[in-house]
Protein backbone atom coordinates (compact mmCIF):
# COMPACT_ATOMS: atom_id res chain seq x y z
CA UNK A 1 0.00 0.00 0.00
CA UNK A 2 1.04 3.29 -0.94
CA UNK A 3 1.68 6.25 1.20
CA UNK A 4 -1.34 8.29 0.79
CA UNK A 5 -0.32 12.36 0.83
CA UNK A 6 -0.01 14.98 3.55
CA UNK A 7 1.84 15.94 6.43
CA UNK A 8 1.80 13.54 9.52
CA UNK A 9 2.82 14.37 12.82
CA UNK A 10 4.36 11.66 15.20
CA UNK A 11 5.52 11.21 18.85
CA UNK A 12 4.97 8.41 21.14
CA UNK A 13 1.24 9.04 22.10
CA UNK A 14 0.14 6.72 18.96
CA UNK A 15 3.81 5.36 17.70
CA UNK A 16 6.60 3.50 18.87
CA UNK A 17 10.52 4.37 18.56
CA UNK A 18 12.49 2.01 19.72
CA UNK A 19 16.27 0.74 20.09
CA UNK A 20 17.27 -3.04 19.69
CA UNK A 21 20.62 -3.74 21.24
CA UNK A 22 22.39 -6.95 21.09
CA UNK A 23 24.93 -8.47 23.76
CA UNK A 24 27.94 -9.74 22.75
CA UNK A 25 31.81 -10.99 24.22
CA UNK A 26 33.20 -14.27 25.77
CA UNK A 27 30.65 -13.60 28.27
CA UNK A 28 27.25 -12.24 26.47
CA UNK A 29 25.48 -15.19 28.77
CA UNK A 30 25.50 -13.11 31.56
CA UNK A 31 24.11 -10.13 29.78
CA UNK A 32 21.10 -8.95 27.94
CA UNK A 33 19.46 -8.16 24.40
CA UNK A 34 17.14 -5.15 25.32
CA UNK A 35 14.43 -3.34 23.97
CA UNK A 36 14.23 0.44 24.65
CA UNK A 37 11.55 3.22 23.95
CA UNK A 38 12.28 6.48 23.37
CA UNK A 39 9.42 7.97 25.24
CA UNK A 40 10.19 11.63 24.08
CA UNK A 41 10.21 12.31 20.64
CA UNK A 42 8.49 13.52 17.34
CA UNK A 43 8.68 13.37 13.89
CA UNK A 44 7.01 15.30 10.76
CA UNK A 45 6.54 13.06 7.59
CA UNK A 46 5.57 14.91 4.83
CA UNK A 47 4.52 12.56 1.26
CA UNK A 48 4.00 14.42 -1.54
CA UNK A 49 2.53 13.34 -4.91
CA UNK A 50 6.04 13.33 -6.14
CA UNK A 51 8.15 11.17 -3.88
CA UNK A 52 11.12 13.15 -4.59
CA UNK A 53 9.53 16.12 -2.82
CA UNK A 54 8.47 14.08 -0.11
CA UNK A 55 10.78 14.91 3.68
CA UNK A 56 11.25 13.43 7.09
CA UNK A 57 12.39 15.25 10.64
CA UNK A 58 12.45 13.78 13.78
CA UNK A 59 14.00 14.78 16.68
CA UNK A 60 14.54 12.94 20.57
CA UNK A 61 15.07 13.19 23.57
CA UNK A 62 18.24 11.48 24.61
CA UNK A 63 17.45 11.30 28.33
CA UNK A 64 13.86 9.86 27.74
CA UNK A 65 15.05 6.32 26.66
CA UNK A 66 13.55 3.43 29.08
CA UNK A 67 14.07 0.22 28.87
CA UNK A 68 10.98 -1.73 27.99
CA UNK A 69 12.67 -5.36 27.77
CA UNK A 70 15.63 -7.68 28.43
CA UNK A 71 16.12 -11.23 27.15
CA UNK A 72 18.82 -13.56 27.75
CA UNK A 73 20.78 -13.32 30.90
CA UNK A 74 21.61 -15.31 34.04
CA UNK A 75 19.24 -13.44 35.99
CA UNK A 76 15.88 -11.64 35.18
CA UNK A 77 16.00 -7.68 35.41
CA UNK A 78 14.63 -5.76 37.97
CA UNK A 79 13.98 -2.28 38.56
CA UNK A 80 17.20 -1.40 40.44
CA UNK A 81 18.76 -2.83 36.73
CA UNK A 82 17.07 -1.12 34.27
CA UNK A 83 17.17 2.20 36.81
CA UNK A 84 20.80 1.27 36.23
CA UNK A 85 21.15 0.77 32.78
CA UNK A 86 19.14 4.30 31.61
CA UNK A 87 21.56 5.84 33.89
CA UNK A 88 24.66 4.71 31.82
CA UNK A 89 22.70 5.38 28.52
CA UNK A 90 21.89 8.68 29.80
CA UNK A 91 25.50 9.65 31.36
CA UNK A 92 27.85 6.93 29.44
CA UNK A 93 26.82 6.51 26.02
CA UNK A 94 24.45 9.08 25.11
CA UNK A 95 25.88 11.96 27.83
CA UNK A 96 22.41 14.11 27.05
CA UNK A 97 23.45 14.85 23.76
CA UNK A 98 20.59 16.32 21.07
CA UNK A 99 18.92 13.92 18.74
CA UNK A 100 17.64 14.58 15.62
CA UNK A 101 17.07 13.50 11.98
CA UNK A 102 16.44 15.33 8.85
CA UNK A 103 15.86 13.42 5.21
CA UNK A 104 18.24 14.86 2.66
CA UNK A 105 16.16 12.71 -0.30
CA UNK A 106 13.53 10.86 -0.96
CA UNK A 107 12.75 8.53 -3.74
CA UNK A 108 10.14 5.54 -4.17
CA UNK A 109 10.93 2.38 -3.31
CA UNK A 110 9.23 0.82 -5.53
CA UNK A 111 6.42 -0.94 -3.61
CA UNK A 112 4.83 1.78 -2.43
CA UNK A 113 7.02 3.03 0.59
CA UNK A 114 9.43 5.35 0.52
CA UNK A 115 13.47 5.03 0.72
CA UNK A 116 14.69 7.97 2.79
CA UNK A 117 17.93 9.28 3.04
CA UNK A 118 19.61 11.86 5.13
CA UNK A 119 21.84 13.12 8.20
CA UNK A 120 20.90 11.31 12.18
CA UNK A 121 22.88 13.51 14.84
CA UNK A 122 24.01 11.72 18.19
CA UNK A 123 26.31 12.09 20.59
CA UNK A 124 27.21 15.93 18.85
CA UNK A 125 28.04 13.66 15.27
CA UNK A 126 26.14 14.14 11.84
CA UNK A 127 26.51 10.80 9.91
CA UNK A 128 24.31 9.98 6.74
CA UNK A 129 21.55 7.13 6.85
CA UNK A 130 19.08 5.57 4.88
CA UNK A 131 16.00 3.47 5.45
CA UNK A 132 12.90 2.10 3.84
CA UNK A 133 9.25 3.35 5.29
CA UNK A 134 6.65 1.05 4.27
CA UNK A 135 2.87 0.85 4.98
CA UNK A 136 1.97 -3.02 6.00
CA UNK A 137 -1.92 -3.03 7.23
CA UNK A 138 -2.33 0.43 7.99
CA UNK A 139 1.00 0.22 10.05
CA UNK A 140 3.96 3.02 9.11
CA UNK A 141 7.62 1.05 9.65
CA UNK A 142 10.97 1.29 9.04
CA UNK A 143 13.92 -0.04 10.23
CA UNK A 144 17.73 1.63 10.61
CA UNK A 145 20.89 0.55 11.87
CA UNK A 146 23.12 2.65 13.95
CA UNK A 147 26.99 1.72 14.12
CA UNK A 148 28.12 3.51 17.49
CA UNK A 149 31.67 3.98 17.29
CA UNK A 150 30.66 5.75 13.48
CA UNK A 151 29.19 8.60 15.83
CA UNK A 152 32.01 8.51 18.87
CA UNK A 153 30.00 6.64 21.08
CA UNK A 154 31.80 3.63 23.30
CA UNK A 155 29.58 0.86 23.29
CA UNK A 156 28.85 -0.39 26.79
CA UNK A 157 31.15 -2.87 28.18
CA UNK A 158 32.00 -4.39 31.20
CA UNK A 159 33.90 -7.29 32.36
CA UNK A 160 37.12 -5.94 31.68
CA UNK A 161 35.67 -6.21 27.40
CA UNK A 162 34.34 -9.57 28.24
CA UNK A 163 30.70 -8.93 28.09
CA UNK A 164 29.38 -5.65 25.44
CA UNK A 165 26.81 -4.12 23.61
CA UNK A 166 27.58 -5.03 20.36
CA UNK A 167 27.89 -1.91 18.21
CA UNK A 168 25.12 -2.24 15.59
CA UNK A 169 21.59 -1.13 17.31
CA UNK A 170 18.72 -1.24 15.25
CA UNK A 171 16.16 0.91 15.90
CA UNK A 172 12.53 1.16 14.54
CA UNK A 173 9.79 2.78 14.65
CA UNK A 174 5.89 1.48 14.21
CA UNK A 175 2.69 3.67 14.09
CA UNK A 176 -0.69 3.53 12.76
CA UNK A 177 -0.95 5.56 10.06
CA UNK A 178 -3.07 8.39 11.07
CA UNK A 179 -4.89 10.79 8.69
CA UNK A 180 -2.45 13.11 7.31
CA UNK A 181 -3.64 16.77 8.30
CA UNK B 1 39.15 -25.70 38.75
CA UNK B 2 40.42 -23.06 36.48
CA UNK B 3 44.17 -22.65 36.46
CA UNK B 4 46.21 -19.22 34.46
CA UNK B 5 49.56 -18.52 33.97
CA UNK B 6 50.16 -14.76 33.88
CA UNK B 7 53.52 -12.77 32.97
CA UNK B 8 53.47 -9.00 34.33
CA UNK B 9 55.49 -5.94 34.78
CA UNK B 10 56.92 -5.12 38.38
CA UNK B 11 58.16 -2.16 39.96
CA UNK B 12 60.46 -0.93 42.33
CA UNK B 13 57.16 -1.41 45.28
CA UNK B 14 56.10 -4.45 43.69
CA UNK B 15 57.37 -6.94 46.35
CA UNK B 16 56.29 -4.92 48.99
CA UNK B 17 52.58 -4.28 47.32
CA UNK B 18 51.97 -8.06 46.91
CA UNK B 19 53.00 -9.03 50.33
CA UNK B 20 50.54 -6.06 51.55
CA UNK B 21 47.14 -7.11 51.79
CA UNK B 22 45.86 -3.81 52.49
CA UNK B 23 47.76 -2.74 49.05
CA UNK B 24 47.50 -5.61 47.11
CA UNK B 25 43.79 -6.31 47.18
CA UNK B 26 42.68 -2.85 46.36
CA UNK B 27 44.29 -3.72 43.36
CA UNK B 28 41.85 -6.02 42.43
CA UNK B 29 39.06 -4.49 40.19
CA UNK B 30 36.23 -3.79 42.59
CA UNK B 31 37.89 -5.53 45.51
CA UNK B 32 38.51 -3.65 49.18
CA UNK B 33 39.47 -4.92 52.65
CA UNK B 34 36.88 -5.28 55.34
CA UNK B 35 39.06 -5.36 58.34
CA UNK B 36 42.63 -6.49 58.16
CA UNK B 37 42.89 -8.98 61.13
CA UNK B 38 46.42 -9.63 61.23
CA UNK B 39 49.64 -8.57 58.88
CA UNK B 40 48.59 -12.25 57.02
CA UNK B 41 44.95 -12.01 57.02
CA UNK B 42 42.17 -9.76 56.13
CA UNK B 43 38.37 -9.77 55.53
CA UNK B 44 37.87 -8.58 51.78
CA UNK B 45 34.89 -8.32 49.42
CA UNK B 46 34.75 -8.28 45.60
CA UNK B 47 32.05 -6.97 43.96
CA UNK B 48 31.86 -8.22 40.48
CA UNK B 49 29.51 -6.06 37.96
CA UNK B 50 28.63 -7.72 34.80
CA UNK B 51 26.54 -5.16 33.03
CA UNK B 52 23.51 -3.83 35.15
CA UNK B 53 23.88 -6.70 37.53
CA UNK B 54 26.70 -7.68 40.02
CA UNK B 55 28.14 -10.28 42.17
CA UNK B 56 29.55 -9.78 45.39
CA UNK B 57 31.82 -12.23 47.07
CA UNK B 58 33.26 -11.57 50.59
CA UNK B 59 35.73 -13.81 52.69
CA UNK B 60 39.09 -13.94 53.44
CA UNK B 61 42.60 -13.57 51.93
CA UNK B 62 45.29 -15.15 53.94
CA UNK B 63 49.31 -14.70 53.06
CA UNK B 64 50.19 -18.09 53.31
CA UNK B 65 53.49 -18.10 52.38
CA UNK B 66 56.15 -15.73 51.91
CA UNK B 67 59.98 -15.80 50.90
CA UNK B 68 60.91 -12.11 50.78
CA UNK B 69 64.84 -13.84 49.64
CA UNK B 70 63.10 -15.70 46.69
CA UNK B 71 60.46 -13.41 46.23
CA UNK B 72 58.02 -15.55 46.36
CA UNK B 73 54.39 -15.30 47.72
CA UNK B 74 51.24 -17.33 48.20
CA UNK B 75 48.05 -15.64 48.69
CA UNK B 76 44.95 -18.09 49.50
CA UNK B 77 41.26 -16.28 48.99
CA UNK B 78 37.87 -18.16 50.58
CA UNK B 79 34.58 -15.76 49.70
CA UNK B 80 31.30 -17.00 49.15
CA UNK B 81 28.43 -15.18 46.89
CA UNK B 82 26.69 -12.89 49.05
CA UNK B 83 22.95 -13.44 49.54
CA UNK B 84 23.32 -16.72 47.40
CA UNK B 85 25.03 -20.25 46.87
CA UNK B 86 28.40 -19.85 45.44
CA UNK B 87 32.03 -19.12 46.49
CA UNK B 88 34.98 -18.26 44.82
CA UNK B 89 38.37 -19.63 46.23
CA UNK B 90 41.54 -18.88 44.99
CA UNK B 91 45.35 -19.86 45.36
CA UNK B 92 47.26 -17.28 43.81
CA UNK B 93 51.57 -17.75 43.35
CA UNK B 94 53.72 -14.37 42.67
CA UNK B 95 57.13 -15.07 41.83
CA UNK B 96 59.29 -11.85 41.13
CA UNK B 97 62.49 -11.93 39.31
CA UNK B 98 64.37 -8.90 37.54
CA UNK B 99 62.88 -8.82 34.57
CA UNK B 100 59.20 -8.84 36.00
CA UNK B 101 56.80 -11.54 37.61
CA UNK B 102 54.69 -14.55 37.09
CA UNK B 103 51.20 -15.37 38.89
CA UNK B 104 49.69 -18.74 38.88
CA UNK B 105 46.26 -18.64 39.75
CA UNK B 106 44.29 -21.90 40.83
CA UNK B 107 40.68 -20.96 41.17
CA UNK B 108 37.46 -23.11 42.09
CA UNK B 109 34.09 -20.54 41.64
CA UNK B 110 30.27 -22.09 41.74
CA UNK B 111 27.28 -20.60 41.83
CA UNK B 112 25.76 -18.13 39.07
CA UNK B 113 29.07 -17.00 37.93
CA UNK B 114 30.23 -20.52 37.32
CA UNK B 115 26.64 -21.08 35.50
CA UNK B 116 28.05 -18.96 32.92
CA UNK B 117 30.56 -22.25 31.77
CA UNK B 118 33.97 -22.63 32.36
CA UNK B 119 35.25 -21.43 28.87
CA UNK B 120 33.71 -18.01 29.81
CA UNK B 121 34.78 -17.96 33.83
CA UNK B 122 37.82 -18.60 32.20
CA UNK B 123 38.02 -15.56 29.68
CA UNK B 124 36.10 -13.28 32.78
CA UNK B 125 39.41 -14.04 35.40
CA UNK B 126 41.99 -13.72 32.76
CA UNK B 127 40.43 -10.34 31.59
CA UNK B 128 40.47 -9.59 35.89
CA UNK B 129 43.99 -10.91 36.15
CA UNK B 130 45.15 -9.40 33.59
CA UNK B 131 43.93 -5.81 35.14
CA UNK B 132 45.20 -6.65 38.52
CA UNK B 133 48.63 -7.49 37.30
CA UNK B 134 48.76 -4.67 34.93
CA UNK B 135 47.97 -2.52 38.14
CA UNK B 136 51.65 -3.83 40.73
CA UNK B 137 53.66 -2.18 38.84
CA UNK B 138 52.52 1.53 39.71
CA UNK B 139 50.09 0.68 43.01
Amino acid sequence: MAIPAGTYVLGPDQASLTVHTRKGGAAAKAGHDLTIAVTDWQATLTVADDPARSALELSAQADSLKVLEGHGGMMALGAEETSSIEQSMREDVLKSTPIAYRSTSVASDGNGGLHVDGALELHGRQVPIGFDLTVTDGHLTGSATVNQTAFGMKPYSALFGTLKVLDDVRVEVDAPLPPPS
Amino acid sequence: MVELDHAFPTGPDTWATITDLERVIPCVEGGRVVEATSPEEAKAEIVVKMGAMSMTFTGTVKLVERDDDAQRAVLKVRSKEKGGQGFANAEATFTLNGDGGTLHTAAQISGKAASMGEGVVQSVLDALIKDFTGKLATA
